[in-house]
């Protein structure tokens, strides 16, 4: 449904949007994740038809749509949904109807089922500026799928939502989303949102797309160190692969050998990428499975969310994801000693071009 | 000051006795500037959002001169449409010299600066994500700016009120274009000068009370719908 291929798209700024190609089915959501100013939105309304690259083809419902007579068309397909809801100073019943209205069609029962969607039936006289920012991000879903779109273009649309809210409207949009049968692309800056949502993740940066898969894999398997970094791989070490036995991997980085399960070779440039919630630690010296085990010390402890990242000196620097009860339990603070470990399985090879 | 309060009141028993002449007059100024405003407003206010929001060159260029415009001395544009519709100016063919359709020209001309340069100033001031909202939801450019102004409708009937305060007050240019005919383009802003003129000034302000309680009159019903939506703060 949606179908492109070298879009090219630049600014006066110097930024440039470099997309080889994608494509997403009817039913399946593609979620885009990356930093700041990486060109998720530009790609956004690009695809909105709001933004025309300027080479490049664009294939949206088997049309062209750079071609300037599917336009009106195929933006009466599709629907988007910003960050901010951008409703108007009318009821929230007008505000869900404002699309059919400007195709000129009048659907009480169309407008009713999407109001039901999203729980917001109750709120139909409401004047839409009297809203929670919740109940609004729920009125400008329910306008976006009062039409039935077969595309929807989603940028970061729960960015100002607290946790609570998002969670919500992110389990009812899923199943909306799933019983909708649109092709879904989605714009984000969270990992969490993303993974809610998605069949597909796409990682951009600097303009480009990185790397796109499955989102377990993704995360587990970065292609370059970009993605490992911005996908939440703390640990990053350059190194060279030395021997292999099976798969099994020795990889020496210059201040200690690791063991890593890879397709890599021997002289092999690499990088050795270890999640956090990968490692563990221990007080003591006890023996375990992980073939990979390094004294060290507590440099720092942050919390993160609901957890704690515990950076270790090891010779090199290892990051941990603790919870609370492991930091209160083991006497966790800077300058204490301890053991971190993790698998031959758990860590992850990047091939570094030299 | 004696003659003051005496004009105030032979003013009033003038207006309240009936007179024929005198309303036909107010209703002329009051039709003259009505229509000139809402011509001005038909064209002024989709040409702003146009300019507003579309790329093009000369774009600022051409903010400017609007803006300028908005200082366009009546007697200026009355002069100038005198010599377009004279018999043997380039709009001469109209006829419309000495006549209520030439001073709703005039005061057209006049207001369209004004009512554009605000309209274009509020539709600037229009979120460019609402816009591309408005255009995603499936509406044509058209219809995306009716939705604009429709946000934006305390900005533009800003614009219409001070475009008709300015028409309803204006004396230069239906002056010199309406040429102050008994019965025919006499409005009451052009009679109130003669009558000064004249020394007659207990009709002078007669006429000066009823442009005023017309010009109030008209504000306030524009303001009433300025104001019914606003919330309260």
């Amino acid at each position: 449904m949606i179908k492109l291929s070298g879009l090219r798209l630049g600014y006066d700024t110097g930024f440039r949007l470099e997309v080889d190609s994608f494509e997403i089915c009817g039913g399946e959501v593609l979620a885009v994740i990356g930093p700041n100013g990486a060109g998720k939105t530009t790609l956004l309304n690009a695809l909105a038809l709001l933004n025309p690259p300027s080479s490049g083809s664009l294939e949206l419902l088997g049309r062209d749509a750079l071609a300037p007579e599917n336009k009106m068309f195929l933006r009466r397909e599709m629907s988007v949904v910003f960050s901010r809801p951008y409703l108007t100073n009318d009821t929230v019943e007008k505000n869900v109807a404002l699309p059919l209205a400007l195709r000129g069609r009048g659907d009480a029962a169309a407008v009713d089922e999407a109001l039901e969607l999203f729980k917001i039936r109750h709120l139909k006289s409401r004047s839409a500026k009297t809203l929670s920012q919740g109940e609004a991000h729920r009125a400008a879903l329910a306008r976006a799928f009062v039409t039935k779109p077969k595309l929807l273009l989603l940028d970061e649309p729960f960015a100002s939502l607290d946790a609570r809210v998002k969670d919500a409207i992110c389990r009812d949009l899923r199943k909306v989303v799933k019983a909708s049968n649109a092709a879904v692309f989605f714009v984000t800056q969270d990992q969490g949102d993303a993974l809610t949502l998605c069949d597909t993740l796409a990682v951009l940066v600097n303009g480009r797309i990185l790397q796109r898969g499955e989102p377990q894999e993704l995360f587990a398997r970065p292609a370059c160190a970009e993605v490992a970094d911005f996908v939440g791989v703390d640990t990053i070490l350059p190194g060279k692969v030395a021997s292999k036995e099976d798969n099994l991997c020795r990889v020496e980085t210059g201040c200690c050998a690791l063991e890593v399960v890879s397709a890599c070779e021997p002289g092999d440039s690499v990088f050795v990428c270890v999640r956090p919630e990968n490692v563990s630690v221990s007080i003591g010296a006890e023996e375990n499975s992980m073939r990979n085990r390094f004294k060290g010390r507590v440099l720092s402890i942050e919390p993160r969310g609901l957890e704690y990242r515990l950076v270790l000196d090891c010779g090199f620097g290892l990051t941990a994801a603790v919870t609370k009860q492991s930091v209160e339990k083991l006497r966790l603070e800077p300058g204490r000693e301890l053991y971190a470990s993790f698998k031959a399985t758990a860590a992850h090879l990047i091939k570094r071009m030299l | 000051m004696g003659f003051i309060a005496e004009g105030f009141q032979k003013a009033l028993q003038l207006i309240f006795s009936g007179n024929a002449e005198l309303f036909a007059i107010a209703r002329l100024s009051l039709a003259v500037s009505l229509l000139a405003t809402a011509a001005a407003v038909l064209a002024g206010v989709p040409l702003g959002s146009w300019i507003a929001i579309k790329k093009f060159p000369l774009k600022k260029p051409l903010i400017a001169l609007i803006n300028t415009g908005m200082g366009l001395p009546p007697v200026v544009a009355g002069l100038v449409v005198m010599l377009f519709l004279s018999r043997s100016g380039p709009l001469g063919f109209l006829d419309w010299l000495y006549t209520p359709a030439g001073m709703i020209l005039v005061q057209f001309i006049i207001a369209l600066p004004i009512i554009t340069a605000l309209s274009v100033s509020a539709m600037q001031g229009v979120d460019p994500g609402f816009y591309r909202q408005v255009l995603t939801l499936g509406a044509s450019d058209r219809q995306a700016m009716f939705i604009c102004l429709r946000e934006l409708r305390l900005a533009v009937l800003a614009a219409v009120i001070a475009g008709f305060g300015r028409l309803v007050a204006e004396v230069g240019a239906v002056m010199i274009v309406g040429g102050n005919i008994r019965h025919q383009t006499r409005m009451l802003t052009t009679a109130t000068v003669m009558e000064t003129q004249m020394g007659n000034f207990d009709t002078a302000i007669a006429l000066g009370l009823i442009l005023l309680t017309l010009s109030f009159a008209v504000n306030f019903g524009l303001t009433l719908l300025q104001q019914k939506k606003v919330p309260a703060r």
